[in-house]
């Protein structure tokens, strides 16, 4: 059965329809949970994962440390994500579940001025900082997303439908998500769950390796692993043996091909010594 | 018993999913038709109106107010056909100019741009890269006319109710939640929705008669048949406006009682 991923502009209100559309369905609920594991596992605190999931990048920031801790995150996802009939939601799913015919993506979002009328009640401020804080919110949103996936994440292309709360409600929001579900082409098929499996494998190898590589971007296909890596001329034949050899010996990786993308930048940098 | 508007790009199957909704609803499907009537009322080339909802104004038609003229005469030609209640529109801009009714649901199909292009090539029997630029040329003239006519980009999905990516979804399956969202009773008309539909039609009649007056840069709303010309010009002008707004209560059926009020910004849900 599929898996449905939900995303919203107000966190409560899109993690209470995923919820809803879990319980109806009578499928698992993967939220913000998951970070607990991953903090127990990784050794990491639980709150600067959900910092990474939330914050846009701030001047001082350090850009590494969040792509790991976003790693963290997706590689465990995936992993969730492997077993059929889950609704995951709160763990930016949406940004790197991509291409795969039986996951369901739904985005939620409420008029301007009803988001507005929200913050402002729920924070207990006047409506037109309201309006100054949505708009603050959805800029943040877009740019966090454009930093950690050059997506941007209130694009509508990126989701198989978009609703708006501004005339729907929530009852039948979860109604429509629950019907979407019943369609032939959201039914899992060999070649979908081979494409997840595809994605979760290089989400496991890109982790595995972004330690030594921060740059790395991997690509897998049934086993067989692509890896590219920046690398100066001189480093090049060390740097790939060493991806061969750390990424061969992790489980579901048959065959690893590495790619070298010169690194201009440092080689200027060596040849001005 | 609703109105629904559906924005879309071109190659979008926009077309094919509203005429299905159309026929499963048994209601008017119009698009192109709003140009022709607003042609034929107002006396100008269709060739010009399509232009006038289609190109991003220039520079010079920014002093000239052309576009916005006839922009005038479509809105007033759109709301008048909606005014009947029972209509799919497809086409640019249904959902801003058909704004402040509550009985209008707003839809969006998207579709992704290799799929367009595919469209495009085997229709027009034009080259992969032809088609592609064509598109994004569209695209982007679509994108600029909103921003410059209504300062909101068409993309954002806060401006719709709905909107269906076709892709994994068919335009059938499309047609299914569109048929379902328009049954709610949110969308169905009441008295209260139907009174602010007509009063719209007023009003746009109201505006595309003072701007064929050659009256430009005034906005205009209606509740319950009274009618408030907006304009942001102090005093001195105002009493030429007042003299061609006048007329009108004789000449436009519906007007209880017109007034001008000068010197105003206008207000969001004028026309």
């Amino acid at each position: 059965m599929p898996v449905i991923i939900v995303s919203a502009d107000d966190f409560q209100q899109g993690r209470e329809i995923a919820h809803r559309v879990a319980g109806v369905l009578g499928y698992r609920f993967l939220g913000r949970d998951l970070l607990a594991r991953v903090a127990q596992e990784k050794q990491v605190s639980q709150q600067d994962l959900a910092r990474a999931l939330d914050e846009p990048p701030g001047l001082l920031s350090r850009r590494s440390r969040r792509q790991r801790l976003l790693s963290e995150i997706e590689a465990a996802c995936l992993e969730q994500l492997l077993e059929d009939n889950v609704v995951a939601y709160g763990l930016a799913a949406h940004l790197y579940v991509r291409g795969v015919s039986h996951v369901l993506k739904v985005r939620i979002i409420n008029e301007p001025e009803q988001r507005a009328n929200i913050l402002a009640q729920t924070g207990n401020i006047p409506l037109e900082r309201a309006r100054k804080l949505a708009q603050r919110q959805t800029g943040g949103e877009r740019r966090w997303s454009q930093d950690a996936y050059q997506l941007d994440q209130t694009d509508p292309s990126l989701y198989d439908m978009v609703l708006s709360l501004g005339t729907l409600e929530q009852d039948k929001a979860v109604e429509i998500i629950c019907d979407m579900v019943g369609y032939r082409k959201f039914q899992p098929m060999t070649y979908s769950r081979k494409c997840l499996r595809d994605k979760a494998l290089a989400a496991q190898v890109r982790l595995a390796l972004m330690e030594r590589f921060p740059d790395i971007r991997v690509e897998a296909n049934d086993g067989t692993v692509v890896a590219y890596i920046q690398s100066l001329k001189k480093d090049q034949r060390k740097k790939q043996e060493q991806v061969r050899q750390m990424a061969g010996e992790l489980p579901g990786v048959r065959h690893v091909e590495v790619h070298v993308i010169r690194d201009y930048f440092g080689q200027a940098a060596q040849s001005s010594r | 018993m609703a109105i629904i508007t559906i924005s879309r790009g071109s190659y979008s199957k926009g077309r094919e999913v509203a005429e299905k909704v159309g026929s499963r609803l048994g209601y008017a499907v119009v698009s192109r038709d709003v140009l022709l009537g607003a042609s034929e009322q107002f006396h100008i080339p269709e060739v010009k109106l399509v232009r006038a909802i289609h190109d991003a104004p220039s520079i010079l038609d920014r002093f000239s107010h052309g576009r916005y003229c006839y922009l005038a005469y479509i809105q007033s030609a759109l709301a008048e056909r909606a005014v009947n209640d029972n209509l799919v529109y497809h086409g640019l801009a249904g959902h801003l100019l058909l704004k402040g009714v509550p009985h209008v649901l707003k839809v969006r199909i998207i579709a992704d741009l290799e799929a367009r292009v595919a469209a495009e090539m085997k229709r027009e029997g034009l080259s992969q890269g032809q088609a592609r630029e064509l598109l994004l040329r569209d695209d982007a003239e679509r994108r600029k006319w909103t921003q410059n006519l209504y300062g909101v980009d068409p993309w954002d999905a806060s401006l719709y109710d709905l909107v269906i990516h076709i892709n994994q979804l068919t335009v059938d399956d499309a047609v299914d939640f569109i048929v379902q969202a328009a049954s709610r009773e949110c969308f169905q008309s009441t008295p209260e929705s139907q009174q602010k539909m007509e009063d719209l039609a007023l009003a746009c009649r109201v505006k595309a008669a003072l701007v064929k007056d050659d009256c430009v840069d005034v906005a205009v709303t209606s509740q319950f048949g009274n009618v408030m010309v907006y304009t942001k010009q102090g005093d001195r002008r105002s009493h030429r406006l007042e003299d061609r707004v006048k007329p009108l209560v004789k000449r436009i059926p519906g007007i209880n009682h017109l007034e001008v009020r000068t010197g105003q910004p206008f207000p969001p849900e004028a026309c």
